[in-house]
Formats: C-alpha cells, structure tokens, sequence
C-alpha cells in the first residue's frame, strides 16, 4: 500500500517535470554545445535515434505531442527501471 | 553535460568505457546480492523521476541552460551502486531514442553523472552526522561538489580530445564555472527530496545501499 502510494506520487511528479519542461523550460543550450561550438568540435552522428531532441520528426512544435511523447518515456523507463531491479533483485 | 557523438576522440571514449564497465560489473553484482522487494519500485519511481526532471532546462548564464542530474539523490536513498544502475539506464534511454549523448560517449556520459555524479554526493553525505540537520546539509554540499566535479570531469574529457583545438584550461573553467550553480539547483533540490522524506517516508533512508564494503554502513 505504501509503496503504491509512492509509485503514484512519483509518476505525477514525473509528469508535472514533464509538462513544465515541454512548456516552460524546452529550449536546451547546453554549455557544452556552446564550448564545442567555440573549440570549432562538430557533432558526428553514427545513430540516427527515432525522436531527435524529444521531438516526433516533423512535429516539433507540437506541445501537447512532446507532452506525450516524455510521459510515455517517463512510464517506459519506470517499467525498464522496474524490470532492470526485479531481474537483478532477489526475493526476501 | 551530455557529450554527443564526435567531440571526444577514440583514446578518450576506450578509457571512459572501461573505467565506467568496471564500476557497473561491481555495480550489477553488487545489486544482485542486496537489491530487495522493498528497494525495486523506489528505485523505478526515482529513475523515471529524474529522467523526468533532466527534460526541465533552466537558463543559467551566457545564454546557455542546464539541468538537473538526479545522482545525489538516488546515491542516498539507494547506495551508489543503485545510482549507478538507475542513472545509465536513463542515459541509455536518452542517447538511444533522442540523441541526448552518444552511443560512443556512453561510457563518458555515465563515468560523468553516474559515477563521479553519485558516488561524489555520497561519500560526502555519509561523512555527515545522520541526524536531520547533518543530512539535509550532507544532501546539499555533496549534491553541489558531485555536480561541480561532474562538469569538471566532462571538461577534462573535452580538453584531453585530440577533437577541440583548446585544451584542459579552457574547457574546464568553462565547465565547472556554469554548471557550478546547476550545482546550487542540485543540491536546494536534493535537501527539499531529504526533508520530504525524513517527514513522511524515513524508512526509505534507512534501506540498505548498493554501495562497496568500504562505504556500506
């Protein structure tokens, strides 16, 4: 029960992150890129990953799109971390 | 911090990703031996959490943004070892679906904010008494020098690269300079995360950690 409690409590947590960072903190200008940029270092890609800057390919300005596409991650990467921990836990 | 595919050369990335392997073959067999029923969904609820939490970018100076880490907090409620484990499945999962981080930086992403990240945090917050006030002030010098040192080591990383035309001296300050007051963020966060959880959930601080002999309790 306790745990359960704290499952919900961090997913709408997770999502409140999300919808702030899609909304009101989205624009990434990294330091690095910025030192890199400076030192004249380019970005080679060797892996062409399916949603560039957490954004569907042609849809980058759709809020409310990013929104879903970050909370689904958030979700998948819950149940990775979940299953990741069972595979590596050992019952009491 | 992520260091995308291009900026370090092959000698740079060959030594992060077997500096960074041995940590997780200790990390995986650690976590086999003490991961409980009890830890696996505070473990999956922090992951999420904090993968979460890295897509907020916050301006900081020079035009540039930065964000949060979450290795401090995840060190203290589920050892470094757990960290560890938590913080490159985030990684993964950034530089495999969206590009945030090479695949042959990797291993320099995660030696950065996995390792040095959160074994930082907590080796200082374990050297803190543990009652509220030694964990809260624990929580937030350790968040903010594993942040700095963090960015300090990504620094070095670029530096050494036979890929930027300017060395260590440059790319350093750079670094630590910016990322030193994420470091601030990091640790304002990581105590709010402490207090809340010596309120209602303090069991959650007394788990056992996935952390080396030397730094079990």
């Amino acid at each position: 029960m306790e745990n359960r409690k704290m499952i919900i409590f961090g997913i709408i947590i997770s999502i409140i992150f999300v919808i702030v960072g899609c909304i009101w903190l989205s624009v990434s200008v990294e330091t690095l890129d910025k030192i890199a940029e400076k030192f004249e270092a380019t970005e080679i890609s060797i892996w062409n990953p399916p949603l560039p800057d957490y954004a569907l390919p042609g849809f980058e300005e759709n809020v409310m799109l990013n929104i879903s596409v970050g909370i689904l991650f958030t979700l998948i990467t819950f149940l990775v971390s979940f299953g990741v921990g069972k595979a590596l836990g050992r019952k009491k | 911090m992520h260091i995308p595919d291009g900026f370090l050369d092959l000698k740079i990335c060959s030594v992060t990703y077997v500096l960074t392997a041995v940590f997780w073959f200790f990390a995986f067999r650690k976590a086999k031996k003490v991961l409980t029923d009890k830890q696996i969904p505070l473990m999956a609820v922090l992951t999420a959490m904090f993968f979460a939490a890295q897509m907020m970018n916050y301006p900081i100076i020079g035009g540039t943004t930065a964000h949060l880490l979450g290795g401090p907090i995840l060190a203290i409620t589920l050892g470094p070892y757990g960290g560890l484990i938590s913080m490159t499945i985030i990684l993964l999962i950034q530089a495999l679906f969206f590009g945030d981080g090479g695949i042959t930086t990797f291993g320099a992403n995660v030696w950065n904010m996995g390792v040095i990240g959160v074994f930082v945090p907590y080796i200082i917050w374990a050297l803190f008494p543990k009652n509220k006030k030694g964990m809260i002030l624990g929580a937030f010098i350790g968040a903010f020098i594993g942040d700095v040192l963090a960015a300090i080591s990504a620094g070095l990383e670029l530096g050494l690269s036979a890929k930027f035309l300017y060395g260590v001296s440059i790319a350093v300050p750079a670094m630590a300079l910016h990322h030193s007051i994420m470091g601030v963020g990091e640790g304002i966060v990581t105590s709010i995360i402490i207090v809340i959880l010596l309120k209602s959930r303090p069991d959650l601080l007394d788990l056992p950690k996935i952390a080396p002999n030397w730094l079990s309790k």
